[in-house]
């Protein structure tokens, strides 16, 4: 093959067949990804809505310029929308990490019964979010489990309308979000924890490290491609968040758990502007691209350094 | 104060029998190789020793005191790991220092001990490597000085060069034992290779089946062999054992191997302690201790095999029970199929029990 790679000419030729060879695929991936996204960005800047009368391909025909962005970026539904994801995220996605790594922790070690409450643990995630939705909207009525069981603590009568008030529809909304994905934080960061070379763990102990200083010094930064893996999935994930919140309040009451994905659905559905909904999907994609980007950033820089 | 002492040292996991009432002494400084097949407990004995599992029964003991219940962070001892267990996410630098850093040393106290360690593990140009891409040498550097910085009374070492091909071996096993005398500790080395054992301890326990078998100086071993087992294992090849029964002859006693033949006399001490037994023994000498005989006296048998390895030419003899190894260190002109008659170096034979497997007048 030394011949071969003498001569420029047969390796472009080389190069065109690959072209070639893999060119059905990258049309196919072509129409899954940008298609659709050439599309949006397309109607992003049109006025265009369903009910228009026109096919979208004739959307330019609706031109607005940039109204739709210099809108967005004055729609103060959209930014508390925003900012409401933003709260639920900066509360579940750490909660569920800190639980899925005490559980990882627990279930690192082998106790009694490790095989039942494993199997248990993974239960939340495997139930359909709207069927989660519908579970803690049936537990958190004003006469429901959630406030039975309140009521036998504190010993008096509790009527807590958890989904009518603001703040307490909010905190039902992020305990269902946490309930549904710690398991899947959980069982991501027990990998990594298994991974951990165990007699590295041994000779840190030997070296007289106790087990704090074990998990600080040796677990931890041996977990941490994992760790970015984990909270990047969940960043992204609970950036979306919407079946079961919508399922418990419909956003409400009023617009307090008025998520990103719930504004959108209605803007969507109720108000048919789709040229808009475009706008506020790109916005959206933006962010969560800076985020995967990112992470992914991390994760190749991490990967050069083998555990 | 860093002797050890195994007490009745024994361990079971379940039904099975790991170690055995094992006891042995190691003195202070001295390296001392536990040495045996996979399985025969030698790295449960050191996992014992440092305090990674806890004795079924017996004592452990380190000077005059007593380890039972001390967990292994407080032993002092050195361990170095099979694959070095290196932290492969720190440098060299945070390597050495990690012992001192849990132990909450201060600043200038860790980095004056880990320039002094370095410098005397020829680490100092390193110190700032990532050590994820070191040689195995300079891994075998860092994990001792690793454990050397926390100045352990005992170094314990698992198997640290099976994972190191062979030509670099010889360099390494240079290196180990001149480490060992600069830093004068206590050191038990874990093998199953004899050659390292010969070559690096000052003492070798030999094992199998979770059983102690002998305690010796290499030569002690190699020589003297306590047992069949010890006989067979040491050396390469292991010493040649023939099944025969003590015979008088008008030369002295002998052996009668039955088909084949007798064997030349047993010198008289030898032969004072094997005069008596009733039964079977089993004849035994080094395949490096044997000379083609001339004169036609000795144990002639045909040649099977030949291997020239260079300097030595290993020649295989008979077959099936029968069969032993002789080592010569030139090309002796044999072929396969041809009779060759050979002698045992009169001094070198050992006669062993059949049944019991021991050896016989070794005192």
């Amino acid at each position: 093959m030394g011949a071969v790679r003498g001569k420029p000419v047969l390796r472009d030729e080389g190069t065109r067949l690959g072209f070639r060879l893999t060119l059905p695929a990258q049309i196919l991936v072509l129409f899954i990804s940008a298609f659709p996204l050439l599309m949006q960005l397309y109607i992003s800047v049109t006025d265009w809505s369903p009910l228009s009368g026109l096919g979208w391909w004739n959307a330019w025909e609706m031109w607005n310029s940039f109204a739709n962005y210099t809108d967005l970026a004055a729609d103060a539904r959209f930014w508390s929308a925003l900012k409401r994801t933003a709260i639920v995220m900066i509360v579940c996605v750490p909660a569920e990490f800190l639980l899925g790594l005490a559980l990882a922790t627990l279930f690192a070690d082998d106790f009694p019964g490790k095989r039942i409450f494993y199997s248990i643990l993974l239960m939340p995630m495997m139930v359909v979010p709207a069927v989660a939705g519908y579970m803690f909207f049936m537990l958190f009525q004003s006469g429901g489990p959630v406030n039975d069981i309140l009521s036998a603590v504190t010993g008096t009568q509790v009527t807590i309308a958890w989904l009518s008030d603001p703040t307490l529809a909010l905190i039902a909304v992020m305990i269902a979000d946490i309930w549904q994905w710690t398991p899947l934080m959980f069982l991501i960061l027990l990998a990594g924890l298994v991974g951990v070379p165990e007699d590295q763990i041994k000779a840190a102990t030997l070296l007289g490290a106790n087990p704090w200083q074990r998990f600080t010094t040796i677990v931890l930064p041996k977990m941490k491609t994992i760790i970015i893996i984990a909270l990047a999935i969940r960043v992204i994930e609970n950036f979306k968040i919407f079946d079961t919140l919508y399922i418990m309040t419909g956003g409400g009451p009023g617009v307090a758990t008025e998520t990103i994905s719930v504004y959108i659905y209605k803007v969507t559905t109720q108000d048919l502007i789709w040229g808009y909904v475009a706008a506020i999907a790109l916005a959206i994609l933006v962010v969560l691209s800076i985020v995967a980007v990112f992470a992914m950033k991390r994760m190749a820089r991490a990967r050069q350094v083998p555990a | 104060m860093s002797t050890i002492q195994l007490k009745h040292l024994t361990k079971t996991f379940g039904d099975f029998t790991a170690l055995k009432t094992m006891d042995l002494d190691i003195s202070d400084g001295e390296f001392m190789a536990l040495l045996g097949p996979s399985g025969c407990g030698k790295s449960t004995t050191m996992n014992m020793i440092a305090g990674m599992e806890e004795p079924t029964s017996g004592k452990i003991l380190f000077g005059e005191r007593d380890m039972a219940g001390v967990p292994m962070g407080r032993r002092g001892v050195g361990f170095v790991f099979q694959n070095y267990a290196i932290f492969t996410h720190m440098t060299v630098r945070q390597n050495l220092a990690y012992g001192p850093r849990m132990r909450g040393a201060a600043k200038a106290e860790i980095d004056r001990r880990v320039g002094a360690i370095a410098e005397l593990l020829q680490l100092t140009p390193l110190l700032d490597r990532k050590a994820d891409r070191l040689s195995v040498n300079i891994l075998q550097r860092v994990a001792i000085g690793r454990s050397a910085i926390m100045e352990p009374a005992i170094f314990l070492l698992d198997e640290p060069l099976s994972n190191v091909d062979a030509a670099f071996r010889a360099v390494m096993r240079t290196e180990l034992k001149q480490l060992q005398r600069q830093f004068k500790q206590t050191m038990v080395y874990v093998t199953h290779d004899q050659l390292e054992a010969m070559t690096m301890a000052d003492r070798i326990a030999v094992m199998d089946h979770g059983v102690l078998q002998q305690v010796g100086t290499p030569l002690e071993v190699y020589n003297n062999p306590a047992n069949v087992f010890v006989a067979r294992f040491i050396g390469a090849p292991g010493m040649n054992l023939l099944k025969g029964r003590p015979a008088e002859s008008d030369r002295g006693l002998v052996v009668d191997l039955g088909p084949l033949g007798i064997t030349p006399p047993l010198p008289d001490e030898l032969a004072a302690s094997v005069r008596g037994a009733r039964g079977e023994v089993l004849y035994g000498f080094r395949p490096e201790q044997v000379a083609l005989a001339q004169d036609g006296r000795g144990l002639a048998m045909p040649v099977t095999f030949v291997e020239r390895i260079g300097a030595r030419t290993i020649v295989h003899l008979g077959q099936g029970e029968g069969a032993v190894k002789a080592v010569f260190d030139n090309d002796v002109g044999l072929s396969i199929g041809q009779a060759a008659v050979v002698a045992p170096a009169a001094p070198s034979v050992r006669v062993f029990d059949a049944v019991s497997g021991l050896a016989m007048g070794a005192g």
